[in-house]
């Protein structure tokens, strides 16, 4: 009842990777039946959504690209650069060894098409020839070595409790199923990616298909592949539960471009209906185990699914460990540590009594545990949260206390900045926040305005004829001096601006938050604001530096 | 087998071990009480109430990292999908949908002011859009590729919009000048890839978390190491500076979490889950410093009291791991990022 014939086995051969679109997709190729393992199925490439929602003459412009299949679509930097970095690199570069040797053409698994019944099967292998192949072929130390360079890959802990030993068959199946779980080789026609030591047909993968191509198909193409299988009219095509499901769920995410990849997909399904009916066969099942293997039937192991932070980081963590530390490293880590050995440390239980300082100082800011003055625009649906934070005027007294937990505080608010520099022009020591701001401005500036604002600055604050002349010590001068003739960048008065904070945050400051006009400030803002839930006057007293920095 | 050493280098190991050990009694004397000892008189914190707020629905595959803007309002999101989305958390609507040109991307970061995003991943680029600008297709331009990377980006952070420094799986840490787009330094920061970063509140120094298990703080300006912390057991897959810039939280692979203080230059506390079984992949301080959240591969943020070393309960919602937690600058909403597609605002 069923025939064999054996013959050339599909898919032998190995693409060049670069230039895949050498294989004209338009029209049957070869002619003959079943050598159809090598060819590019031009239903899958990668074209993504861009540009957003491409208008028709976009979207029919795609769709002749996707009729003529080139390659460029992918993205070339990224293949390049991270095929080399894929952490499984190592693993498939054996998986395929294994594969080019199965795929010999005398030496190989035997490859036949199978007639049954009315039709024929082209370019299949049973389970057990292939089983029995790896038997032969490679030896039992081979194979569990093999296996264990798979378990390197994230695989299922089912597959993991399996590690015990186990017999040479058994140990071919195992890593068959492992190589079929990456989509080496697939079942015919099932869409659980496992071998079974039977007569069940296989099929090798084309090698355009191959992990090691670094694969990332988008959900478009996935969608446009699902679309195309329900045009065509077959059986043996018909989607399965969940991959009505999926196209479903694609569907509604996909709403508003679906006619484009409607589009695509029927440009596609025209491409494949002039195929060679053989070829068609083993081109739909090529791409079915394709899809396999990216979009996993629920339940199985996405081989492509992986933390790649951590996969990537053991890779890199394996190359950084056989270097032995050279000694001049050591004897940097050795001053290093000396270096720490001076510093004084803070005993833990001072820490601690500042934690619980700064903890009781911001407690009314802590949405946590104080509802902020204005409401919750999260809790409240108002948005009104927004405005309050940028208005000058008004401000609460919850508000104005915090200027007096630190000078950053102070900074951070406007409100609060405006009333400082008022404060500081009545002390007629405005110039030094005055120069300050000039210099948080500087880094805000576009870098080619930056040396001439650094040499204004300079003739404004600090020359000789300045007109707001600042007071810096003499360290700090010669250098800011040199930097701006030196070297005019963004930090070149970061020395000065530093002294100048120190000066306001010891001297103006302090006597700010002393001031009567502060306190007024306050005073008058509580009359104002009369928010519930604002406590008595914080005593200032001590803790004003105490944990904010 | 390591190669033996000349003597030469044995002495300079066993000077180091020495050293180390020194240090380690140093801390020991520094460390006069626990955490949970000297905090013992402080009230016990209130249940944290959080809820779901919104839930940002739109990206189609696994997001990986959230971050606020600077204005407490905005946020944007990364996802394996290939999109950056920057969303007004509040309202829930998306402002911008960026496709990027890789879809492998690691690590988002928005810049305080607001103006651009930057991004990278396993590209081993970082890409910097400019938000208030598009290009001829209605994407945001982008205005600086950053390339020069050995490994994977594995995390960035703006220092203002003309400087970002970012981290990377090739160890390196760099500086980045984005007007001149010219790279200002890069060093070798750690014996593993940099995971993660945190800005100190005045923008002056920077925490970076390893895979060498190590967090180490950084001068912003210069490529000097000023402190190594050690204590993890695993990855450190996230830091987060405390608001009062003197201390910083983690959290590792090795299902903890920590508090290391800067002045005391150790570890002062851990936190560890009630299971005991929840690596973190992520965490934020609430802005008094009182709790620290952490993002769980067990699906929900954990919450502990920074003081009393308490664990006050943990937040369900996501369907998968979590990846990345934002906390806005206001600490009144918090943003978490997670493989199942999702990210939430909880308030």
């Amino acid at each position: 009842m069923v025939t064999m014939n054996a013959e050339k086995s599909g898919g032998r051969r190995r693409m060049d990777d670069g230039n895949p679109s050498g294989q004209s997709g338009s029209g049957p190729q070869g002619g003959g039946s079943g050598s159809s393992g090598n060819l590019r199925p031009p239903s899958v490439r990668v074209l993504g959504f861009a540009t957003g929602v491409p208008s028709v003459a976009e979207a029919a412009l795609a769709a002749a690209e996707a009729a003529s299949p080139a390659a460029g679509h992918r993205p070339a930097t990224l293949a390049q650069t991270s095929k080399e970095d894929n952490p499984n690199a190592a693993v498939y570069k054996k998986m395929e060894a294994i594969i080019e040797r199965m795929q010999d053409e005398n030496t190989g698994v035997p490859v036949k098409t199978v007639k049954s019944f009315m039709a024929k099967i082209p370019s299949v292998f049973t389970g057990a020839d292939l089983i029995q192949w790896m038997m032969k072929n490679l030896d039992i130390d081979e194979l569990s070595a093999y296996r264990e360079d798979l378990y390197c890959l994230a695989l299922s802990s089912q597959q993991r409790s399996n590690r015990l030993s186990l017999c040479p068959a058994d140990e071919a199946t195992h890593l068959a199923c492992l190589m079929s779980s990456h989509g080496y080789l697939f079942p015919i026609d099932d869409h659980v990616l496992v071998v079974r030591n039977d007569n069940t047909f296989y099929r090798f993968q084309t090698p355009y298909f191959w992990p090691s191509n670094m694969w990332e198909p988008e959900n478009t193409d996935y969608a446009v592949y699902l679309c195309k299988r329900t045009m065509q009219n077959k059986t043996r095509l018909e989607l399965a539960d969940y991959e009505a499901e999926n196209l479903a769920r694609l569907q509604k995410m996909f709403s508003r471009k679906w006619e484009f990849i409607f589009m695509q997909a029927e440009a596609q399904s025209k491409v494949d209906k002039r195929r060679d009916k053989l070829e068609r066969k083993v081109l739909d099942s090529q791409e079915r185990a394709f899809w396999d293997v990216h979009r996993p039937v629920p339940g199985c192991v996405n081989t492509t699914e992986i933390n790649i932070k951590k996969i990537c980081s053991n890779s890199t963590r394996l190359m950084a460990t056989p270097a032995a530390t050279p000694a001049h490293l050591i004897s940097r880590q050795i001053q290093m540590l000396k270096q720490r050995l001076d510093r004084r440390n803070i005993k833990l239980s001072k820490v601690a009594e500042s934690y619980i300082s700064f903890f009781e100082l911001y407690i009314e800011y802590d949405p946590f545990f104080t509802p902020p003055e204005v409401p919750n625009p999260w809790l409240s649906d108002n948005a009104e949260f927004w405005e309050y934070e940028k208005q000058v005027k008004d401000v609460s007294a919850r508000r104005v206390k915090r200027w007096a937990f630190s000078l950053k505080e102070l900074l951070a608010d406007p409100a609060g900045r405006e009333h400082f520099s008022k404060f500081l022009e009545k002390e007629f020591s405005g110039e030094n926040l005055k120069f300050w701001e000039a210099v948080q401005n500087l880094k805000t500036l576009p870098q080619q305005e930056v040396p001439d604002e650094a040499k204004r600055m300079w003739d404004e604050f600090l020359g000789p004829d300045a007109s707001i002349p600042i007071n810096v010590d003499g360290k700090s001068f010669e250098t800011t001096k040199k930097n701006v003739e030196e070297n005019p960048d963004r930090w070149c008065y970061d020395e000065a601006a530093a002294h100048v904070y120190h000066l306001m945050k010891t001297d103006s400051y302090s006597r700010y938050v002393r001031s009567p006009m502060y306190t007024d400030f306050l005073n008058g803002s509580k009359k104002k604001t009369s928010v519930k839930g604002i406590r008595s006057i914080v005593s200032f007293s001590g803790r004003k530096e105490a944990g904010a920095t | 087998m390591p190669p033996k050493d000349d003597p030469e280098t044995a002495k300079l190991r066993k000077e180091l071990e020495d050293l180390m050990n020194k240090i380690k009694e140093e801390q020991k004397k520094v460390a006069d009480a626990t955490m949970a000892d000297a905090c013992a008189s402080v009230a016990d914190a209130p249940r944290v109430r959080l809820v779901t707020r919104k839930m940002l629905k739109g990206h189609i595959n696994k997001v990986n990292s959230v971050h606020y803007s600077g204005d407490n309002r905005h946020a944007v999101s990364g996802s394996l999908d290939g999109k950056l989305i920057i969303w007004d958390t509040w309202t829930g609507n998306k402002i911008q949908v960026i496709p990027l040109r890789s879809s492998w991307v690691m690590s988002v970061a928005f810049a305080p002011s607001g103006n651009f995003v930057a991004c990278g991943g396993m590209d081993n680029m970082c890409t910097v859009y400019d938000v208030n600008n598009r290009d001829s297709t209605g994407a945001a331009k982008i205005t600086r590729e950053l390339l020069g990377y050995e490994g994977f980006l594995s995390s960035c952070r703006f220092l203002d919009d003309n400087i970002l420094i970012t981290g990377s799986g090739d160890q390196k840490i760099t500086h980045w000048d984005l007007e001149k787009n010219v790279k200002i330094q890069d060093f070798v920061g750690h014996n593993g890839d940099v995971v993660s970063m945190s800005l100190s509140p005045d923008n002056n120094t920077y925490v970076t978390g390893s895979v060498d298990q190590s967090c180490k703080l950084w001068d912003a300006r210069s490529p000097d190491c000023k402190q190594v912390f050690f204590g993890h057991t695993a990855d450190v897959n996230s830091v987060c500076f405390h608001p009062s810039g003197q201390a910083f939280g983690t959290g590792s692979e090795d299902k903890s979490s920590r508090l290391y203080d800067l002045r005391s230059d150790q570890q002062v506390a851990q936190y560890a889950p009630p299971s005991g079984q929840s690596g973190f992949t992520s965490c934020a301080l609430s802005s008094s410093g009182r709790f620290i959240m952490c993002g769980s591969d067990d699906n929900s943020i954990h919450i502990w009291d920074t003081l009393k070393v308490q664990h006050n309960g943990s937040l369900s919602g996501h369907e998968n791991r979590i990846t990345s937690l934002s906390m806005s600058s206001n600490g009144m909403a918090l943003c978490s990022a997670s493989w199942d597609n999702n990210v939430r605002v909880w308030g």
